[in-house]
């Protein structure tokens, strides 16, 4: 989330699209309900009615895959109807750049496209530079090559009509919302767009999170109270584990992990730290080299120097998609020998979830770490293989529940709490901090031992979390923050601050590329100082009444509330709301007040110092036209990989960029409803954490699929009736569940039924049920490979039994 | 047990009639003590969805006596939806796994082993799997040059959106010192 | 059981807007966490949409009951919260020949065990069905809502209203009604015109405001007389020998349940010297 989620009581309007607070974060409608008390409007565009519906004030129903489509819409209503908030959109997105002349669209097709690679020349969409190396800009947005009229061109054809026969939304439905929504342009007023996983898991899933940030640039909902684009995150710590880069392409902080061809530090220093040659633009990421040294030096300590690359060469490097899907395919292959599962389970968790059963079965060895038995552990005893045949090794240890064990997670808001242990773990149960930490130590005694391949990673590696049975929390989380190597005088503007060897490093303007710091986690800089851990911090105190609560926890980055927060007060630093002002500056204490600003620069008509408020990228401006997306610099609607019907927009169909798998089928007579998948309120995930607890197993106790009432009246289908879904990769069964809720959608002028379903069952556990993901596809985003687990075609027919 | 259920339910007077036998009802009195007071309370933050709902943890004697929503956190206000709310039997749950278990390969059952033995093997096939798939160098397929990779490709590393941040740290570091490329986790789905 | 020197303004009540319920059913197991009750056996829905378990029973005080249904064309998703309404005359009290309910100045209808003698009564007289018995077990008694005396006696919240993130308001009774009226007041095209509770049953500490008309959402109509003044009347009727029964048991279990007590007494006693 840029913002957080006490913030949403700040809104004028907001549009839940591609995700269902009511269900799957329920508290958060605490703070939606007060907007809605001060006069708010809640939006949902859902293809269910949800409990999120029940409770807006405008509800659309959308086709799943559709999203481009519906916001593209919006965007050109937004355009067309003058709605936007135009001094944001000239003065801080790139709407004024100019773009090469290379630069074409043409029926769903940018240009570059290499057919034999399924890729684009992405150097095509670059900027047209000027004078001094600069891109070119006209203030105007008048320019024909601006990207302010490629963008007005590229949506032009996202007409109402055309629109609402892409999505099968009601055109009155789909005015009302856009009406509503635009509304938000005005300097005045806040809208808050809210997305989960109907967003992402799709195969053009960062261009839909894309043109959910235009529509956001355009309207100047981004950096204010009550704005944002907000991913309402699904796991208590996902915002955390993706902090700390637990993803093949990253390390922690979002810094990149190392590609085959950034032969050194240099090298990668290089590929990865954007330049800029314009003195307004902040380019946050020209600090990398910092981040990068930093990260090295609390890996390899005194081993990590000057001379030897900060150890940079025992970093794995990578050469090509080490992804999620990609993993599950090459151990189906055959080609790995071990996982470790830390909490995770692929036996429900992935698509196509009988291949990812059947590849577990390749492993030489396996080992979970659960609190629970769960479908990956207990794979080779799953009901239809003989475990006899299966010849995977696992190891099944028991780990403490968040009660048992003390250490810090991030909500989606990126408030990172700590949390303490209320009792010992249960039986012979263990943390995972203690787990890893046995891992490395017993790993790291045996290449000490006996030597191997390229021992010194791993023997060289720092690894000091002190003498007890647990290794000490505070231990990890101090050098996650980071701390002096040696002693430093910094000089900051006017103040000289003496820092001796082992203070921690105050915060991450103070990281140096040198070796004097070292520093895990470069965004948590600040979370434990000298003054202790701020991420145990209590203090209910609210100074501004917008809630941000600056004293309570801790959030990333430097405990900013609300990010892109420059982009909140106008070029001379004065809120374009005065009502609800993030930050205003205070020309006589040449100061900011409010929220941590994002940057302590003064505003940006400043003309020395002021700087751009987007400051994570090189031009200082928010893209509306993007240079480094797989598929496009504008979103643009394709059709789901399985699909009811052609695209009506282009002769397009499928994202270009996506390498189609063999077992999907838009074979509309063998297949014709649309599956989509969710999660409900009284389950979690893969749904061992909650299909053990007799208490939720009470709510939700069977696997279910929701239909409507004309399917079920075609199919002869009552409520409660045994039903089997079945798709090009595999069938289940589940109790149907009859509502009014469901409706068919309008594709064109023909009638497509939905099948909805959760995908929290599995035969592990309290309540088992058939998993949903059995039937999804393993086909993923462009640029993100999550799968397309929201749009699928499959069948549906009273009782049966599995194939 | 004397009396079947259908006989005990027929009347007032039946039910009466087992009191007068002597049997002792399960007492039951709305009283006004409150069943946490005086017990030590530690606060924690929800584990399921992100949200970050404060809660707080009452326990006697080693063990969770009760869970509830903190009302002084800003973001919940001592709200729970029903999986916060549920808290309680995570900690409280003859499911929970309290061994470790084994199962060999072909077996057809899990065995229960010490940490000790478990840890030595699962290190051993760790680096027995390293030390037989770790490619120190690589031909890149289009400019045909070599290139130092220093990467493990015989094992994938997975999970960590329910580990706490300092846990995902030492994973991510642990792994990348490993030299696993194939890092991955629940984001990525 | 009279309760007339209750004052019912300060009495705490429950104020449920069910136009701001989302049907989380947080509440539904913090009742059953903070009350340690068992999870009932249930097999997919018991009703319209989510709904489960399939009614309030020993094992479960409240429960959120779901509307899910079209109206005029367009989708109805309603959801409210079933529990004792912690009635300012109780029927189950007037009706019971032990006392073994009493409302409380604090608002709550409580109960108590060792006084009853199991004639049900309470659940024959309750309007709104709540009272359940422990018919699973053999020596049953009778269990409903005990509006979280405890924690209400010790300036918390009861467990469903402090979990709730949005539907439920709790205060005095005055202020319940106040807050309500406000909301009819300021978003009169948001409510039915209907404050339920506030004159049901002689008046309740339960109040509700719906955006449906309250028999579509599957309120009861209920007598805004106070019941009691009903049940002595409707038990005039009831055959003689259940009132003598009940009369004579309530003797006969106060001496019972005394004898039980000096045992429990005595037993806890030699169960702490044995201690020491």
């Amino acid at each position: 989330m840029t913002n957080h989620w006490i913030d949403l009581k700040n809104s004028d309007a907001i549009l839940a699209i591609g995700c269902n607070p009511a269900e799957n974060h329920p508290i958060s409608f605490k703070w939606i309900e007060q907007a809605l008390d001060n006069g708010g409007k809640l939006i949902a565009v859902d293809p269910r009615f949800t409990r999120t519906a029940s409770k807006a004030d405008i509800y659309a129903q959308i086709r799943p895959g559709t999203d481009i489509a519906f916001l593209g819409g919006m965007i050109n209503y937004a355009l067309q109807n003058r709605l936007i908030h135009e001094e944001y959109v000239r003065e801080y997105t790139n709407a004024s750049f100019i773009v090469n002349e290379q630069y074409d669209f043409e029926d769903g097709m940018f240009c570059s496209f290499d057919d034999q690679e399924k890729t684009y020349d992405l150097k095509s969409w670059a900027y047209a530079n000027g004078p001094g190396d600069q891109p070119r800009r006209d203030p105007s947005m008048k320019d024909p090559r601006s990207v302010f009229q490629l963008l007005k061109k590229h949506f032009s054809r996202y007409d109402v009509d055309t629109v609402c026969a892409i999505t099968g939304t009601r055109k009155e439905d789909y005015l009302a919302v856009a009406k509503a929504f635009c509304a938000t342009g005005r300097p005045d007023k806040a809208g808050t767009i809210l997305y989960a996983m109907g967003i992402t898991q799709s195969t053009h899933g960062t261009q839909n999170v894309r043109a959910v940030a235009l529509l956001q640039m355009l309207l100047g909902n981004i950096g204010i109270a009550g704005g944002g684009v907000n991913a309402l995150r699904g796991e208590s710590n996902v915002q955390g584990s993706s902090d700390y880069g637990l993803l093949f392409h990253l390390l922690p902080g979002y810094l990149k992990s190392p590609e085959f061809d950034n032969v050194d530090l240099k090298g990668y220093n290089e590929k990865w730290t954007p330049k800029t040659r314009d003195p307004k633009s902040a380019n946050w990421w020209g600090n990398t080299p910092k981040y990068i040294t930093s990260m090295l030096k609390a890996w390899y300590g005194d081993h990590a120097t000057k001379e030897n690359d900060f150890c940079y060469s025992y970093l794995p490097k990578r050469s090509g998609n080490y992804s999620y899907s990609k993993i599950i395919e090459r151990m189906g292959k055959g080609e790995l020998e071990g996982l470790v599962c830390m909490g995770m389970n692929p036996a429900v968790g992935g698509p196509d979830s009988l291949k990812a059963r059947e590849a577990l079965g390749k492993l030489q060895w396996l080992v979970t770490v659960d609190l629970w038995e769960t479908e990956t552990s207990i794979f080779w005893k799953r009901p239809g293989v003989n475990a006899r045949d299966i010849q995977t090794e696992v190891f099944m240890l028991p780990a403490a529940s968040s009660v048992e064990k003390e250490g810090s997670i991030s909500n989606s808001g990126r408030w990172t709490q700590w949390r303490y242990a209320a009792i010992h773990p249960v039986g012979d149960a263990r943390s995972d901090l203690h787990i890893i930490d046995e891992f490395c130590k017993r790993v790291k005694a045996l290449y000490a031992k006996d030597g191997g391949a390229f021992p010194e990673p791993i023997t060289r590696l720092s690894w000091n979390y002190g003498d007890g049975h647990e290794p000490d929390v505070n231990l990890v989380a101090r050098e996650i923050n980071g701390y002096f190597t040696k002693e430093m005088t910094i000089t900051d503007k006017d103040k000289v601050l003496e820092f001796k060897k082992g203070d921690q490093v105050p915060m991450f303007k103070y990281l140096q590329d040198d070796g004097s710091t070292a520093g895990g986690c470069w965004i948590y800089c600040g979370s434990y100082t000298n003054d202790g851990n701020q991420m145990a911090r209590r203090d209910a105190s609210d100074p501004t009444g917008l809630g941000l609560f600056p004293k309570w926890s801790w959030c990333w980055p430097v405990n900013r509330r609300i990010i892109y927060n420059r982009a909140s007060v106008n070029p001379a630093g004065e809120p374009f709301n005065p009502k609800r002002p993030v930050i205003a500056w205070d020309g006589l204490e040449k100061k900011w007040k409010g929220d941590v600003p994002d940057g302590p620069w003064p505003p940006m008509n400043d003309a020395k110092e002021g700087k751009y408020p987007f400051i994570m990228l090189p031009e200082g401006h928010g893209r509306l036209y993007a240079l480094d997306m797989k598929d496009g610099p504008f979103p643009e609607h394709y059709e789901p990989v399985e699909s009811p019907t052609r695209n009506l927009l282009s002769r397009t169909q499928n994202n270009p960029v996506v390498k189609l798998p063999a077992n999907v089928s838009s074979d509309l007579a063998k297949y014709p409803c649309i599956g989509t998948t969710y999660r409900v309120t009284e389950h979690w995930q893969a749904g061992a954490m909650t299909r053990s607890l007799p208490w939720l197993v009470e709510l939700v106790p069977d696997m279910f699929v929701e239909i409507s009432e004309t399917l079920a009246r075609q199919k002869g289908i009552a409520n409660g009736d045994q039903v089997k879904v079945s798709t090009e990769r595999g069938s289940i069964q589940a109790k149907a569940l009859v509502t009014s809720r469901l409706k068919p959608f309008n594709v064109g002028g023909k009638m497509i039924e939905q099948v909805g379903m959760p995908w929290h069952f599995g035969y592990a556990g309290l309540a088992t049920g058939d998993s949903g993901n059995v039937l999804t596809p393993t086909v993923g985003c462009a640029n993100t490979s999550i799968p397309e687990f929201k749009a699928f075609l499959c069948s549906i027919d009273k009782g049966g039994k599995r194939a | 047990m004397g009396i079947s259920r259908r006989q005990f339910l027929q009347g007032g007077a039946l039910a009466a009639g087992a009191v007068l036998a002597g049997k002792p009802g399960e007492a039951s009195v709305d009283t006004p003590d409150l069943r946490t007071r005086g017990l030590k309370s530690t606060t924690t933050i929800c584990p399921f969805c992100s949200v970050g709902c404060g809660i707080i943890v009452h326990t006697r004697d080693g063990k969770v006596v009760n869970t509830e929503g903190d009302p002084q956190h800003p973001i919940n206000q001592g709200s729970l939806c029903p999986k916060g709310s549920a808290l309680f039997q995570i900690a409280n749950n003859e499911r929970r796994l309290q061994k470790v278990m084994y199962r060999a390969p072909g077996s057809d059952r899990f065995e229960e082993k010490s940490w000790d033995w478990a840890l030595d093997r699962i290190a051993q096939r760790m680096k027995e799997t390293r030390d037989r798939s770790f490619k120190a160098k690589e031909t890149n397929k289009k400019d045909k040059k070599e290139y130092v990779v220093n990467r493990t490709d015989g094992m994938a590393f997975f999970g960590g959106a329910g580990l706490d941040n300092e846990e995902c740290y030492l994973w991510s570091k642990f792994a990348r010192a490993m030299g696993i490329g194939q890092l991955e986790h629940q984001a990525r789905l | 059981m009279s309760s007339s020197t209750i004052d019912y303004t300060t009495t705490r009540a429950f104020l449920i807007d069910t136009t701001k319920c989302t049907g989380c059913r947080g509440c539904q197991v913090a009742c059953k966490q903070w009350n340690q009750l068992e999870a009932e056996k249930t097999s997919f829905f018991s009703g319209e949409g989510y709904q489960n378990p399939p009614a309030m029973s020993e094992h479960t005080f409240t429960r959120v009951k779901f509307k899910d249904y079209e109206k005029n064309g367009q989708h109805e998703f309603a959801f409210y919260k079933e529990m004792c309404m912690h009635c300012n005359d109780p029927a189950c009290a007037s009706v019971c020949p032990v006392g073994a309910f009493r409302k409380t100045a604090e608002g709550p209808v409580v109960y108590d065990g060792t006084r009853c003698i199991g004639c049900r009564f309470c659940m024959m007289a309750c309007p709104f069905g709540v009272p359940k018995y422990e018919w699973s077990k053999a020596f049953p008694l009778v269990k409903k809502c005990t509006g979280c005396y405890s924690r209400v006696k010790n300036g918390l919240h009861p467990a469903c209203a402090t979990a709730c993130p949005t539907a439920i308001t709790y205060g005095t009774r005055a202020e319940m009604l106040e807050e309500a009226e406000k909301r009819l007041r300021n978003r009169p095209k948001r409510y039915f015109k209907t404050i339920y509770g506030k004159e049901e049953a002689g008046g309740t500490s339960v109040l509700y405001l719906t955006q449906q008309p309250l028999d579509e959402l599957g309120f009861k109509p209920v007598t805004k007389r106070p019941l009691p003044s009903y049940t002595w009347q409707a038990l005039r009727f009831v055959p003689g020998v259940f009132l003598t029964v009940g009369g004579t048991l309530s003797a006969v279990s106060w001496f019972q349940h005394r004898k039980e007590r000096i045992r429990r007494e005595e037993k806890e006693q030699k169960v702490e010297k044995e201690m020491k």
